[in-house]
């Protein structure tokens, strides 16, 4: 699903030039669930901005899907992220004026999905994260857990190849994120193909396979077996 | 493209900034409502010069003789230059088809006399024609006609300042009226829409003043209309050919300035619509330059909003937005803004001038009004000032890089 060979990827900052990452190789194959740890610095957000087709990368290659992803335009790059990519983030981004089934929706209004049929799609997968009740909410009555479900159904509403997490847990209190995680591995059940950028240990061990980045390359990549996160679900 | 969720996002941005909207809607109002106000006074300007020039054809010629100026073809400087009645058959024969009415006119002042009243007056001695010329409304009886000049008929129409004093409220059509200690039967009354001294006027057929005073040919000026159908060029391109040809005929030397007075309305005319040209480009100038302030007003606030929604313009391009949807975004609600503010000051402002308008009836400013081509040139203004205003935001929001969405806050 993902290929990466020899990704390089620098910063330039006046006359200096941090060199963030360092030739990484790299694949997933669908259905994985994969955790990319490291500490900050460690350019494991690089490589997601990367991924995520939202930063360019300088030197190598990147197949999405068998799609060579380079030197896109902003036109072609906001195509394919609405096509291939569910992105979820760390403080959920959700656009605070639309409802929780509106929010859900914008992935595919910017496919040109006629507004009834995005109100139906949004609907059904606001209720498969368990969030029926709530479909005319706006975020801010919606504790985290709840904003963070909505954020997922978002990511799932273009139904995407990938899914990309940045930090998915870490505005949340640990119940919260197991639930979440939960959520997460059950979408992964389905076969759904997922990346999960964390710091977090317990959350790395959630997911199937652990990368382990330092100062820009890749340390280790190991499989692990999975803690289910049901079993810390009340 | 005018989706529903378009609408609501543009409203929704304006909910939030309602007062910094609201006030520059309000600049845009402004510039909207002086402008409209600015053309409307022009109009009424130019309502009032036309109204002062209508009390006459706009048409029209006068030729007046004077004196001559230089010596020429023998005869020595300071003649006196006379009009006879075959100088004007000499000009309607000369000048078929480009002239539409002629008439001599000789002045003479008379003391009239009806029972116990009596008033000096002018007497104008005209042929049918000059009705026509003078724009003379009638409102009793008739004007001068063919068979009065033919048989020197001894008739008289009298002006309305006139009827009203000598004849107080008896009827005066068909009455005699003594002028100079002659009879005349009194055949009309009149009334001129251009002035009251007009109205203190009398007219009788030229050729019986002819007759009986002094048994001349003589006439004391030239009154004429050009061709209706003539432009400006064509006008003056006539009155200076009727110059020359006049000139030649009497003698009188090609450069010489005071032997004949051609007084050609069409000049005078086309000074003034020159004139109130000029004074609506100035005012549309005027009106544009506080327009912008409207638009740099807008353009701010769309900079403002823009910058406090850089998220989540971020996390929409993550999530598909193209470029371009964003600028629509933004150039519609710039649009929306300008369009509806300004449609506001338009209105305003037309209530104003048509509240004003009907009171407003000075010489030189009368029903000042809006007319549709200013209301549709204001309406193209408001839209392409709206999307200016937009330009530089909307470039802006483009350039947001999704990036900045994953940052966490």
């Amino acid at each position: 699903m993902i290929e990466i060979k020899d990704l390089h990827k620098s910063y330039h900052m006046g006359s200096n030039s941090l060199h963030v990452l360092k030739g990484i190789n790299f694949s997933v194959k669908e259905g994985e669930l994969v955790a990319i740890m490291g500490s900050s610095g460690s350019g494991k957000s690089t490589l997601l901005n990367i991924l995520g087709m939202l930063d360019n990368l300088d030197e190598g290659e990147y197949l999405l899907d068998g799609v060579p992803i380079k030197n896109l335009s902003e036109t072609k790059a906001a195509n394919y992220r609405n096509k291939f990519l569910g992105f979820i983030f760390q403080s959920f981004n959700l656009i605070n004026y639309k409802s929780a089934w509106e929010n859900v929706a914008l992935p595919l209004y910017y496919q040109g999905v006629n507004r009834k049929e995005r109100k139906e799609r949004a609907v059904k997968h606001l209720e498969s994260v368990g969030l029926g009740p709530w479909i005319d909410h706006l975020p801010s009555e919606l504790s985290g857990g709840q904003k963070q479900r909505v954020a997922i159904a978002r990511a799932l509403a273009a139904e995407p190849k990938v899914m990309l997490a940045d930090e998915p847990t870490g505005a949340l209190d640990s119940k919260t994120s197991y639930e979440v995680m939960d959520l997460i591995q059950k979408i992964n059940d389905e076969g759904k193909t997922i990346l999960v950028v964390t710091h977090e240990e317990d959350i790395a061990n959630m997911c199937k396979r652990i990368v382990h980045l330092k100062d820009g390359v890749i340390m280790e990549d190991t499989l692990v077996n999975q803690v289910r996160a049901s079993a810390h679900v009340q | 493209m005018f989706s529903r969720d378009l609408w609501s996002e543009i409203f929704h941005s304006i909910k939030n900034n309602k007062l910094r909207t609201f006030l520059t809607g309000f600049s845009v109002a402004w510039g909207i409502f002086i402008l409209v106000l600015l053309l409307a006074s022009v109009d009424g300007m130019k309502n009032g010069f036309t109204k002062q020039f209508n009390d006459d054809a706009t048409n029209s010629i006068f030729i007046y003789p004077g004196a001559t100026t230089k010596p020429y073809g023998g005869f020595e400087a300071g003649r006196r230059i006379q009009f006879d009645n075959e100088d004007l058959d000499y000009i309607k024969q000369s000048f078929k088809g480009y002239y539409e009415y002629i008439t001599p006119r000789f002045t003479k002042s008379v003391t009239a006399r009806y029972g116990n009243e009596t008033g000096t007056y002018s007497a104008r001695s005209v042929n049918p024609d000059h009705q026509k010329i003078e724009r003379t409304l009638i409102n009793n009886g008739r004007y001068i006609n063919e068979n009065d000049i033919k048989n020197t008929l001894k008739v008289v129409v009298i002006g309305k300042v006139v009827a009203d004093e000598l004849f107080k409220d008896e009827d005066p059509v068909g009455q005699n009226l003594i002028l100079n200690e002659l009879s005349y039967k009194v055949i009309g009354v009149f009334s001129d829409d251009g002035n009251e001294r007009e109205e203190r006027n009398m007219y009788v057929p030229v050729s019986t003043f002819q007759r009986l005073y002094g048994n001349t040919n003589q006439i004391d000026e030239i009154a004429l209309t050009y061709n209706p159908e003539f432009n400006f060029a064509e006008a003056i391109n006539f009155s200076d050919n009727l110059e020359e040809v006049l000139k030649r005929r009497l003698m009188i030397d090609p450069d010489d300035q005071g032997a004949l007075y051609m007084n050609n309305y069409a000049e005078g005319f086309s000074d003034v619509s020159n004139f109130t040209t000029m004074l609506s480009v100035i005012s549309i100038g005027i009106g544009m330059l506080i327009l912008i302030a409207g638009i740099v007003g807008i353009g701010n606030i769309l900079v403002f909003i823009i910058k406090e929604r850089t998220k989540e313009i971020g996390v929409r391009k993550a999530l598909g937005a193209k470029p371009f949807d964003v600028i629509k975004l933004v150039l519609l609600e710039s649009v929306f803004i300008t369009s509806i503010s300004g449609l506001i000051g338009m209105i305003f402002a037309m209530g104003v001038v048509a509240a004003i308008s009907p009171i407003v009836d000075a010489p030189a400013f009368s029903n000042p009004s809006v007319d549709t081509v200013t209301v549709i040139t204001s309406t193209i203004v408001l839209i392409v000032a709206g999307l200016l205003a937009g330009l530089i935001p909307a470039i802006k929001a483009a350039k947001v890089k999704p990036i900045v969405a994953l940052r966490a806050d």
